[in-house]
């Protein structure tokens, strides 16, 4: 049973997927029975079995294009429409949705678009498309008790070298070729997008209160984040800081990084500072 | 299964992004809210935020349309664990999921697609529908989808295949009666001898949906008002099946939520009709299993 149903449904799938429509897919098909397709699906008067089976094949891509349109509303935009249509039938061709979610079809679209054609017409889009994506994984990634200014500063200035710090799993730092955050900013606020320049630079994707935001960061700030993957000890991350800064301006630089970092909500509680806030005076 | 085991919780709608604000800020009267299941599986943020706040002041069902329950592939184990840890979490009244395939070899097609309608395949829908509700520990319940296509070798009629499936499988039914039209028109077969074969003490659930009319088909849309055809469909069902729970589907070009709870009220209305005629012709008001009078 199972055996035949797989092939019924395989071959369906096929069909419903095939780049240029579900006759060509039927043309490229070997061992269908004889009869065709009418001797596994029933036509009529109104629409043939390929009629019926090209009503899916629409479906299917017009639903996942709109899916690929909103998530990726800049590199649709920047693409212009018969771009982005033509980039999307070739991306589900490589990377067909595999995931219980649609929300996850997109997902390897930067990495399509590197490679892609379009690329050499307009080369910042692989990495504008990378600054879509981290937007849309930061939006959704898991929640942790963040870090507060006033939770730090009532901490003894002689123990912040040993508190431990670590960033929040909703954020995320690019490293990119080109300024697509500004593009990305332009067609946001529906404004006029230019040519970004030919710059590396590094991106600071985040989520606060429900919020992403997204910033350019300068290489130290984004050595020392990319370290807080895991937890650091705070003097650690200081002294990465102050590598790239003279001595003369290192401590104001760290302590104004440090209270931007607060204020973003960037920096998870460790679970000792969870656990000394446990037994509260009141209660 | 006994219907009873399942709450009556009135007239809802699916809950859908352009109505989260309001929904959160205003409270506004609803009966209760349908989600669909996948867009919550994940890992935190906005969307798990919006569930919880809503889940604390209504009701809610957990609707899912990726379950693939009558695809050749092995069931998916990380699907179903990420469904029971929602439900765990946010205690929906039920799970409901739909009578189809969504993708094979581990592909997915993001589309609900129809099955051919033999004894085997009740078999093989079946088993897997026990494996899901052992796995859930509860009955969940599945829906009719819309299709545009059926197989040569069908040997069953499409209620005839619902019918046997929930049978088997001893599972509730969520009867989508825009589908039961679209399908009907699509097929050409009676949407009335659908609803009259289906066992009473299986729906827990309607949807009530609209469709586009393509002229060689009716497409689920679910974009538009519901038609005249489906809310007399409706009065017919809710005639035969009595106190069953309905809710309203919007998808696309969803309009202001007012129009939602308009569409909710008119179901409500239908109902409290039937219920008052067969009241007053027998003197009961709960369940309503008398021949259609329409
Ligand atoms: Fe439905």
């Amino acid at each position: 049973m199972v055996p035949h149903l797989k092939s019924i449904q395989s071959l369906l799938y096929r069909l419903i997927t095939a780049p240029s429509g579900v006759g060509e897919g039927l043309a490229a098909e070997r061992g269908l029975p004889a009869g065709g397709l009418e001797s596994v699906i029933r036509g009529d008067d109104r629409l043939s079995a390929q009629d019926r089976v090209d009503i899916y094949a629409n479906m299917y891509f017009y639903r996942l294009l709109e899916v690929m349109k909103e998530d990726y509303s800049a590199t649709a935009e920047v693409l212009g429409e018969v771009n982005f249509h033509n980039l999307i039938t070739g991306y589900l061709l490589e990377y067909p949705p595999t995931e219980p979610s649609v929300m996850w079809a997109g997902r390897h679209l930067a990495d399509f678009l590197r490679d892609h054609p379009l690329s050499e017409e307009f080369p910042f889009v692989a990495d504008l498309a990378t600054l879509e994506r981290a937007t849309i994984d930061v939006f959704c990634a898991a929640d942790a008790p963040v870090l507060e200014a006033a939770e730090m500063n009532s901490i003894p200035a002689r123990r912040w070298a040993a508190v431990r710090m670590r960033r929040v799993p909703a954020s995320a730092i690019l490293q990119v070729q080109w300024k697509v955050a500004d593009v990305l900013r332009a067609v946001e606020e529906k404004r006029r997008w230019t040519q970004p320049s030919r710059v590396s630079n590094r991106i600071l994707v985040w989520r606060r209160h429900s919020r992403v935001s997204y910033r350019e960061i300068g290489s130290g700030e984004a050595e020392a984040l990319t370290a807080l993957d895991r937890s650091r000890a705070f003097a650690e991350v200081c002294e990465m800081l102050a590598r790239d800064l003279p001595d003369n301006t290192a401590a104001g630089e760290i302590s104004r990084l440090l209270a931007q970092w607060l204020a973003d909500g960037l920096i998870m509680r460790s679970s000792a500072m969870r656990r000394r806030a446990l037994p509260h005076p009141a209660s | 299964m006994r219907r009873s085991d399942f709450p009556f919780l009135g007239f809802g709608v699916g809950l859908r992004r352009p109505h989260y604000a309001h929904v959160l800020e205003n409270r506004p009267p609803m009966d209760w809210f349908e989600v669909i299941s996948e867009n919550f599986m994940v890992a935190g943020g906005r969307p798990l935020e919006i569930l919880a706040a809503v889940r604390d002041r209504y009701p809610i069902v957990m609707h899912g349309v990726s379950l693939s329950i009558g695809s050749a592939d092995p069931l998916n184990r990380r699907y179903l664990s990420e469904l029971r840890a929602m439900a765990k979490r946010f205690e929906p009244a039920w799970i409901s999921d739909h009578l189809c395939w969504t993708g094979v070899g581990g592909r997915n097609l993001h589309d609900l697609l129809p099955l051919p309608y033999t004894e085997e395949v009740v078999r093989h829908v079946s088993r897997r529908i026990r494996v899901v509700q052992d796995f859930l520990e509860r009955p969940i319940l599945i829906e009719n989808v819309s299709s545009y296509m059926t197989f040569r070798e069908s040997r069953l009629a499409e209620w005839e295949f619902l019918r046997a499936v929930a049978e088997e499988a001893d599972c509730g039914i969520l009867l989508d009666i825009n589908n039961v039209f679209v399908s009907a028109f699509n097929h050409r077969f009676s949407a009335e001898e659908y609803i009259d074969a289906i066992p009473v003490e299986r729906v827990v659930q309607y949807h009530l949906a609209g469709h586009t009319d393509c002229g060689t088909h009716l497409l689920d849309t679910h974009d538009h008002p519901v038609c005249e055809e489906v809310w007399a469909l409706y009065a017919r069902a809710v005639r035969r099946f009595g106190a069953v729970s309905a809710l309203i589907e919007w998808d696309d070009n969803i309009p202001e939520f007012s129009v939602l709870v308009q569409t909710a009220e008119r179901a409500r209305q239908i109902y409290r009709g039937a219920i008052g005629a067969k009241a007053a012709g027998d003197g009961s008001s709960s369940e309503i299993h008398s021949e259609p009078a329409l």
